[in-house]
């Protein structure tokens, strides 16, 4: 079912991009071909997780990356009630409704044999236990070898040298599995190209200091999440060009709708259908950026290669204490210009939410509005359009009295 | 039970408590509220796991937590975001945060080490009680020995008639960890009588092994003892599993000696495979010639959770009967649960 949803999603994205070429379904063309990709019997295939896994590593061998959560989670965006019926597979046998719906909807994919083959599992442990869980538990029902990259929640030349010698380790089996040696000029070449696209996105991240930005933001979250796929690939900074030139064209041009709030976005953005970006649209709102569409692993050294790539990882928001994610979206309102902050809570990620209170207070002392806005990113079960719709006209008013 | 020595708390079982007696400290296991109140759910997440809320509940609602100061561990979501919470509402003397690898290999390990010697360096300071190879080594010793005394009484489960009722062993070592008879919020059913006991013992009663996370009460040992049935042991993370630790005594480096117990085996969900939590489940189900399994899990436990089914598949393709049930920490829910193990001790006897 995915492989031949990937195949027809690919198809007709590449039908829309010779209409009309645009950067953000060229990097969704990717990710389907990617997903295609992982279906072919000839590819070695490497589960692992775009947004929160080094891939300039994977980028330097020749094997095909495959990301179980977002692979399973693209389906509610397509149908919201197939998504809940698989998911429904995973309750039977045991997973509980407490679990996050990414997950479910995995093991419920899993279940009915919707999953490509797995060479090799791959995971972190950072943003959040289940993912690493399922990593694992997959990896038993395939017989193969699940390795979760363990990152400390700080950053200190111990802590660098253990998750560098633990990607050695990962690059040495990734060669067991493709029959190909590492080649370390490759890694280091990978981690110049993904270097040159980090500075591609940053110019994006600039340009969205511009009041109106040209886009309402998703397209921005959502390749945070998937452009780390390409990274150490030449597309990647081509597709940020790309999009770096509409939005200085679209701003150029003057022909933007006016912009009346801007929000910060925080956490997840959902997969599923919501009245969301319909409710922002309508009332001018736009996300200028998302907590973590930020770039916040700076340069990486490729004469150290597995040095640089441990320290991307360490200095992820969401590892260490609360204190560096306050930092980064303390610096994101600094640099954008607010109007407001939505946390998006989705309800099984504990990681995320558990600190909301503790980010309202900070948002508070700074005088700036703030909703914690509940939900789900897949499961419709858990998700009220109704609910969304008061908590955002809400959001908005407070917005609207303080201008 | 408790000693005059200043109380350092600690909540997960991979803290080594022997650094913690080595600075000085009395080592506690902080078992938290013993009923759930509102303050949690103010300033924490209300979907987190109950033991944290209960945690900070009891935290919030005294205006400190009794204790000299506190260590938390990298050992779950839900601790790293409880530690931010703490940090910002609750006034603490002392508190750390120790690095626990999730993986167990020698990587981690050597990691591990490194980040005792820093965990021993900041609570040395803060008891003013500097930590040496000899003092570590003292306090390896006597956490041997006492872990030593409570697996004996383990070992002696797999006897028919036990020769300790599991409730009963269950809390001794809660007095053990905690330092008093952890029996706040009362027995959830009553326990048989010594007559009925007697009555009971002669025919050979249907054995149970609890496993799951953490527990502070005995509820469900009581449950299923209150069935007719017996428990000879609990592999939970307050149970069996935190008395099976020998740390080698005789290493030259007694911080990677500690490392290694302490990333070694027993593990628990959080580091552990599935397969290798399953082996261990089936290996005491012979070990304590178990008749059934009882699993719980903390409610929102993800560490647990994610687990369950691939427990529940494996136990039940080997035809080891097993009931899963939830918990809340507090039982509040006791009743309900009573009626799903009263019915499965039920279904063994039959």
């Amino acid at each position: 079912m995915l492989n031949k949803y990937y195949t027809e999603m690919k198809s007709s994205l590449e039908a829309a991009y010779q209409q009309k070429p645009r950067a953000a379904t060229k990097m969704t063309i990717q990710l389907a071909s990617t997903f295609v990709e992982a279906y072919r019997a000839d590819k070695n295939v490497v589960w692992t997780s775009f947004y929160s896994f080094p891939m300039e590593l994977l980028a330097a061998f020749d094997v095909t990356p495959f990301d179980f959560e977002i692979a399973a989670n693209l389906l509610p965006t397509f149908s919201a009630d197939a998504a809940v019926e698989i998911m429904n597979r995973a309750e039977e046998v045991g997973y509980s409704t407490d679990i996050c719906s990414y997950h479910r909807l995995a093991a419920g994919c899993d279940m009915e044999g919707y999953m490509p083959r797995a060479d090799l599992l791959l995971s972190s442990s950072y943003f959040c236990d289940g993912k690493a869980k399922t990593n694992k538990t997959l990896a038993d029902r395939y017989g193969k070898e699940a390795i979760s990259l363990d990152i400390p929640n700080k950053i200190s030349p111990e802590s660098v040298d253990y998750v560098a010698g633990q990607l050695r380790r990962i690059a040495s089996r990734i060669e067991s599995i493709s029959g190909q040696k590492l080649d370390l000029e490759r890694l280091r070449e990978c981690i110049r190209v993904s270097n040159r696209a980090r500075r591609a996105y940053e110019q994006l991240a600039d340009l969205q200091k511009v009041s109106p930005f040209p886009y309402i933001g998703v397209p921005v979250i959502n390749m945070s999440i998937f452009g780390n796929m390409l990274a150490g690939k030449e597309i990647q900074e081509q597709i940020y060009l790309e999009l770096v030139d509409e939005s200085r064209k679209k701003i150029m041009e003057g022909k933007l709708t006016p912009e009346k709030y801007r929000v910060l976005w925080l956490a997840w953005f959902p997969v599923q259908p919501t009245v969301i970006t319909q409710i922002f649209r309508k009332n001018g709102v736009t996300i200028v950026m998302g907590e973590l569409a930020r770039n916040y692993g700076g340069g990486m050294d490729e004469s150290l290669p597995f040095e640089s790539l441990a320290l991307w990882c360490l200095r992820n928001p969401y590892v260490g204490a609360i204190e560096q994610r306050l930092k980064g979206i303390n610096e994101i309102i600094d640099e954008y210009n607010l109007d407001g902050v939505v946390h998006f809570s989705t309800d099984a990620c504990r990681h995320s939410c558990a600190a909301q209170k503790l980010i309202g207070d900070v948002m508070k002392e700074r005088n700036i509005p703030y909703l914690v806005l509940d939900g789900d990113m897949s499961d419709k079960r858990k998700y009220s359009p109704e609910r969304t719709e008061m908590l955002l006209e809400n959001f908005i008013g407070i917005m609207a009295g303080r201008k | 039970m408790s000693d005059s020595r200043a109380k350092m708390g600690y909540f997960c079982s991979l803290v080594p408590t022997e650094v913690i007696a080595a600075a000085g400290y009395e080592p506690v296991w902080v078992k938290g509220r013993a009923e759930m109140t509102a303050a949690a759910d103010a300033q924490m997440y209300p979907n987190m796991c109950p033991y944290i809320k209960s945690l900070f509940t009891d935290a919030a609602e005294s205006g400190g937590n009794g204790f000299d100061g506190l260590v938390f561990a990298r050992s779950c979501d839900g601790v790293r975001r409880l530690y931010d919470v703490w940090k910002a509402y609750i006034p603490s003397k002392f508190i750390y945060m120790l690095e626990v690898p999730k993986n167990a290999d020698d990587l981690a390990v050597t990691y591990y080490a490194s980040q005792l010697h820093d965990f021993a360096a900041q609570i040395g300071k803060s008891s003013g009680c500097e930590i040496t190879a000899s003092t570590l080594r003292k306090a390896i010793k006597d956490a041997n020995a006492a872990r030593g005394k409570m697996r004996e009484l383990h070992s002696r489960q797999s006897a028919s008639p036990l020769p300790m009722s599991g409730s009963e062993l269950f809390m001794q070592g809660i007095q053990m960890l905690h330092g008093d008879d952890g029996a706040k919020g009362g027995p959830a059913t009553r326990r048989k009588s010594s007559a009925e006991d007697a009555a009971a013992g002669s025919r050979k009663k249907t054995r149970v092994m609890v496993c799951g996370n953490v527990m502070s009460r005995p509820d469900i040992l009581l449950m299923i003892e209150g069935s007719g049935a017996e428990v000879p042991v609990a592999d939970v993370c307050t149970g069996l599993r935190s008395f099976e630790r020998i740390v080698d005594e005789k290493g030259d480096d007694p911080f990677l000696s500690l490392a290694e117990a302490y990333l070694g085996l027993p593990r628990c969900s959080r580091t552990a495979e599935p397969a290798e939590t399953y082996a261990r489940i089936r290996d005491n189900v012979n070990r304590y010639n178990v008749n059934g399994v009882v699993l719980t899990a903390l409610k929102f436990c993800d560490q647990q959770l994610y687990d369950i089914p691939y427990l529940l598949k494996k136990l039940n393709d080997d035809g080891v009967p097993v009931l899963f049930v939830e918990n809340d920490y507090v039982f509040t829910d006791k009743d309900r649960i009573r009626t799903r193990v009263e019915a499965f001790v039920e279904m063994l006897e039959s």
